[in-house]
């Protein structure tokens, strides 16, 4: 009895002393990568990565010191996974990639094709999905790494919510993970967009401590309309009005403001609650067809010009004011892509492709071509549902 | 170790089990003094007397005094009792005063054969009274405070009721508190704590079954149960147990505790302990058996169940939703207790990427600078912890304040000061203390102190995947136990739906019809449904 518990003791240790702990790692040997940026680097052609990490020491509060929370090191070479490793001489500890909130391409190597550093990104196991995916406007992705913010300490996390804030109730901003991306690329009959970025300010002083020490920082992040891809390649930039319209037409807008011109002068605010957008497609006789078909409904949220809101039939022009105006940037962003991009960045041959299978067989073949001259029509329906706390405006009382 | 080995003898040969031990000169002593004790008592009173003096020594505290009374004879006579055990004036008054004083002229008017049955029953004024004639009896009887009168010429003693100790009396109980209920606990005296049970079961099937256990304490145990609610079985069961044993001394329950239980190699305990009377009635109330201890204000009561140790009495004083509340409260607290420090080591030496970014930055912030890895961080500050707990138990009340202020200086500022432990890691034990204090059962809350230990042992090496490992060995191990027949597990595993009334969940009074399933076999039923609106039609 006494031997057999003996025997399962040791057996015990042995299992754990000999085999515990090969792949522990305690966080004061890790470095936590926030961002990550890569550009091509013009001299060599080699990638040119940038890491953002944290310096925890300094964000505990008891032991603050002159240094910054946040660095960032730079490192070039033949392959991502390379840079990686070779970071190490350059770093005291273990680069950890599992909370990473951005991963930033120049507009550089974005135009030149991103396939091939996101092998990388998705096959290590560190990374994990719900990072957010950007592409530097006018710029390298270097730069936008390279600007302190300053309510977050890590700049990575700061642009990461504004992205998450920013989605919910701003209608031109989205957010790409990687998962949507790498979908994207693979699908046929859609091409990817990514949200963009650029800095705006002094550029070369956004990295100093000094642009924080003013109440307008120096440099500042801000996120920009969609980068526009075929295929892998950035093939231009959309506006923000065109974003905004690209988002309605995927109905990827949970809540937004709309505003349409009054008669006289003075705009009308429509505060956007619910936005539905389906895509019925069509094809005849080989020729494809699309209707956009959008239900919105609005709250009435500022008026500047003198209406009489007690009329519905005042309701109802603003609403088709409000229609054709959704409908213009559906339109704006929908010519863009067919005549400045040539990449159907909406995903209309998905559509088709879900919808009439056995029709995409011979449309996928040549489907950029036929998008350009892809026929869409619009079914817009635009509802008020509720004026606000006061009927009709006292601008005209001012006067 | 050596315990066990000893019951475990003490069950296949009860007989010899303690003679082994004992050397041989001893045993010759006690077989000697065995023999003696079987012998009758004789008539002649200096005989009796000589005898009673070698078999007690020259104790200071034997109390043996003889006297005359004048009848038909001169009639000599001796009581004899233990200072201190025995009350001293009962025997004064209700022995020496009334033979002394009122029972000669009876004695002188009667004819000499009827002088015993006089002094038995007309001068002994005192309610329990008995006539013995081993001197075992009378030795046994002496012992526990009653005294013995010897009368020459007869070879009888007869025994007085005289107990009468000093006696801590009926106070609140220390180690379980509670806000709204009975305040009364257990003391010492058995007699004591069997009243306080009777005194609140006026039922005629409230059973006190006396034991006497030890060879050398000779420690009187009350088996209590209701016949015709618990389950004969079980009865006979604790009956044969408790029969077994064959040790020297019993000085508190947890001796019958250990010896009686189904499983010695196991964190968890199956005999439920308090010091309560309302929880030992309440689990009488329910089918169980009580096992009363003399010299302890700790009572027993068997089967027990896991989730018994998770129920406090107050849970049915207090409205049935929150009570409810508490015991999930209570059941987040153990796993808590036992999981915090493991799960804390897992997911910062293994599973970084679990945490949400801001947490893991404040907890990197926390941790920089820190010199040990987590695992000799928790093991530092859950072992200082322990020693605190360890030493503010057993700490005379003078330094107590100084326990205090050491240990939180210790245990929290200092050790986060000079950057030996993270404040986090204070967190963490803190919480770990706190939850473990939730636990309404003392000796429950020992197996998770020490199988915390083993969680943190196994998330140090293998992370959370040996949390749940270990887990599914706890669930494994817990569903095995048994509690005099009855699955620890009862109502989980097996499953029971009758029974969830009052396990995880408390149920209004009016739900609660029936006794536990597997325990109140005998008469399930506890009420018959109340229809409150029918009433009051």
């Amino acid at each position: 009895m006494i031997k057999k518990i003996l025997l399962l003791v040791m057996i015990g240790n042995c299992i754990v002393m000999l085999s515990g702990c090969w792949s522990s790692k305690e966080i004061t040997e890790l470095m936590i990568v926030t961002g990550m940026g890569i550009d091509r680097d013009s001299d060599t052609g080699e990638y040119k990565v940038t890491v953002q990490i944290i310096n925890p020491g300094e964000i505990a509060s008891q032991t603050k010191t002159e240094r910054l929370e946040v660095t960032t090191y730079q490192t070039t070479g033949e392959s991502i996974y390379e840079v990686m490793r070779r970071f190490s001489t350059k770093v005291p500890r273990r680069m950890y990639l599992a909370h990473i909130q951005l991963v930033i391409f120049g507009e550089e190597l974005a135009k030149e094709g991103i396939g091939k550093t996101l092998d990388f990104i998705s096959r290590n196991h560190e990374f994990r999905t719900d990072f957010f995916i950007l592409v530097s406007k006018n710029g390298k992705a270097e730069e936008v790494l390279n600007v302190l913010t300053p309510t977050e300490a890590s700049p990575s996390v700061s642009l990461y919510s504004s992205i998450n804030v920013s989605e919910k109730i701003w209608a031109p901003t989205k957010g790409v993970h990687l998962d949507e991306l790498l979908n994207t690329l693979v699908s046929e009959g859609k091409h990817p967009v990514l949200t963009g970025v650029e800095v705006r300010g002094d550029k070369e002083r956004g990295d100093t401590v000094s642009s924080l020490e003013q109440i307008k920082p120096a440099a500042v992040t801000k996120i920009t309309g969609f980068a526009a891809f075929r295929n892998d390649k950035l093939v231009g930039w959309l506006t923000e009005n065109e974003s905004k319209g690209y988002n309605y037409i995927i109905n990827n807008i949970k809540s937004t403001v709309g505003s349409i011109p009054c008669e006289d002068s003075g705009i009308i605010a429509l505060d956007v609650k619910k936005i539905k957008t389906d895509l019925k497609t069509n094809v005849k006789s080989g020729k494809p067809s699309i209707t956009i078909k959008t239900n919105i409904e609005a709250d009435l949220g500022e008026i500047q010009c003198d209406m009489d809101l007690s009329k519905t039939s005042v309701i109802k022009q603003i609403e088709e004011d409000a229609a054709k105006q959704v409908q213009s940037l559906m339109e704006h962003s929908i010519t863009k892509a067919k005549e400045d991009l040539k990449s159907d960045i909406f995903g209309f041959g998905e559509t088709i492709h879900r919808q009439h299978p056995k029709a995409w067989k011979k449309l996928k073949g040549n489907w950029d071509e036929t998008f350009q001259d892809l026929e869409i029509s619009f079914d817009m329906n635009y509802e008020i549902r509720r004026i606000g706390t006061i009927s009709n405006s006292f601008q005209k009382v001012i006067k | 170790m050596s315990l066990s080995g000893k019951f475990f003898k003490a069950k296949s040969q009860p007989s010899q089990g303690q003679q082994n031990q004992s050397n041989q000169t001893s045993q010759n002593q006690d077989n000697q003094q065995k023999d003696f004790l079987k012998e009758s008592i004789q008539t002649n009173l200096d005989d009796n007397l000589t005898k009673l003096k070698n078999l007690l020594g020259n104790s200071s505290d034997v109390v043996s005094r003889t006297f005359i009374l004048s009848g038909k004879r001169s009639i000599h006579l001796a009581v004899i009792y233990i200072d201190g055990l025995a009350d001293s004036k009962s025997i004064q008054h209700f022995i020496l005063e009334s033979m002394m004083l009122k029972c000669e002229e009876k004695l002188q008017q009667s004819p000499r054969a009827e002088e015993f049955s006089i002094i038995k029953d007309f001068a002994i004024t005192i309610g329990e009274i008995k006539t013995v004639n081993t001197w075992e009896d009378v030795s046994n009887s002496i012992m526990s405070g009653d005294s013995a009168v010897l009368i020459d010429g007869y070879a009888v003693a007869i025994i007085t009721g005289t107990k009468g100790w000093q006696d801590r009396g009926v106070t609140e109980p220390t180690s379980q508190n509670i806000v709204r209920g009975p305040k009364d606990g257990f003391s010492e005296t058995l007699r004591t704590n069997t009243a306080l049970i009777r005194r609140r079961i006026r039922d005629v099937n409230l059973r006190v079954d006396s034991k006497n256990v030890g060879t050398v304490t000779k420690t009187d145990i009350a088996v209590m149960y209701i016949e015709g609610i618990a389950d004969p079985e079980i009865v006979k069961e604790v009956h044969s147990r408790i029969d077994k044993i064959n040790i020297d001394a019993i000085l508190e329950s947890g001796y019958i505790e250990e010896l009686i239980q189904d499983e010695t190699y196991t964190p968890f305990p199956t005999v439920y302990s308090t010091e309560r009377p309302d929880v030992i009635i309440a689990n009488i109330l329910e089918g169980r058996v009580g096992i009363i201890v003399d010299g302890t204000p700790f009572a027993l009561t068997v089967p027990a169940i896991f989730t018994e140790f998770f129920h406090a009495s107050e849970d049915y004083y207090q409205r049935a939703d929150f009570s409810t509340l508490v015991r999930i409260l209570r059941l987040s607290s153990f796993l808590l207790t036992l999981l915090v420090p493991a799960a804390y080591i897992a997911v910062t030496t293994f599973h970084q990427e679990m945490l949400p970014t801001r947490l893991l930055i404040s907890l990197a912030a926390a941790r920089e600078g820190v010199p040990f890895p987590a695992i000799v961080e928790v093991l530092i500050m859950e072992i200082t912890f322990e020693i605190l707990r360890e030493a503010g138990v057993r700490l005379p009340r003078a330094v107590g304040s100084a326990i205090s202020i050491v240990g939180a200086l210790v245990i929290g500022e200092a050790a986060v000061q000079a950057g030996l432990v993270s404040s986090a890691m204070v967190i963490v034990v803190s919480f770990t203390a706190i939850t473990s204090f939730v636990i309404p059962s003392y000796n429950f809350t020992m197996a998770v102190r020490m199988l915390r230990f083993l969680y943190i042992g196994l998330a140090a090496t293998f992370g959370l995947y040996g949390i749940i490992l270990g887990l599914m060995a706890l669930v494994l191990h817990m569903c095995s136990l048994r509690s005099f027949g009855v699955p620890y597990m009862e109502s989980f595993g097996p499953f029971n739906k009758q029974d969830q009334k009052d396990s995880l969940f408390r149920l209004p009074m009016k739900k609660m019809l029936t006794r536990p399933k597997l325990i109140g076999t005998a008469n399930n039923v506890r009420q018959t449904p109340v229809d409150q609106y029918e009433e009051k039609k």
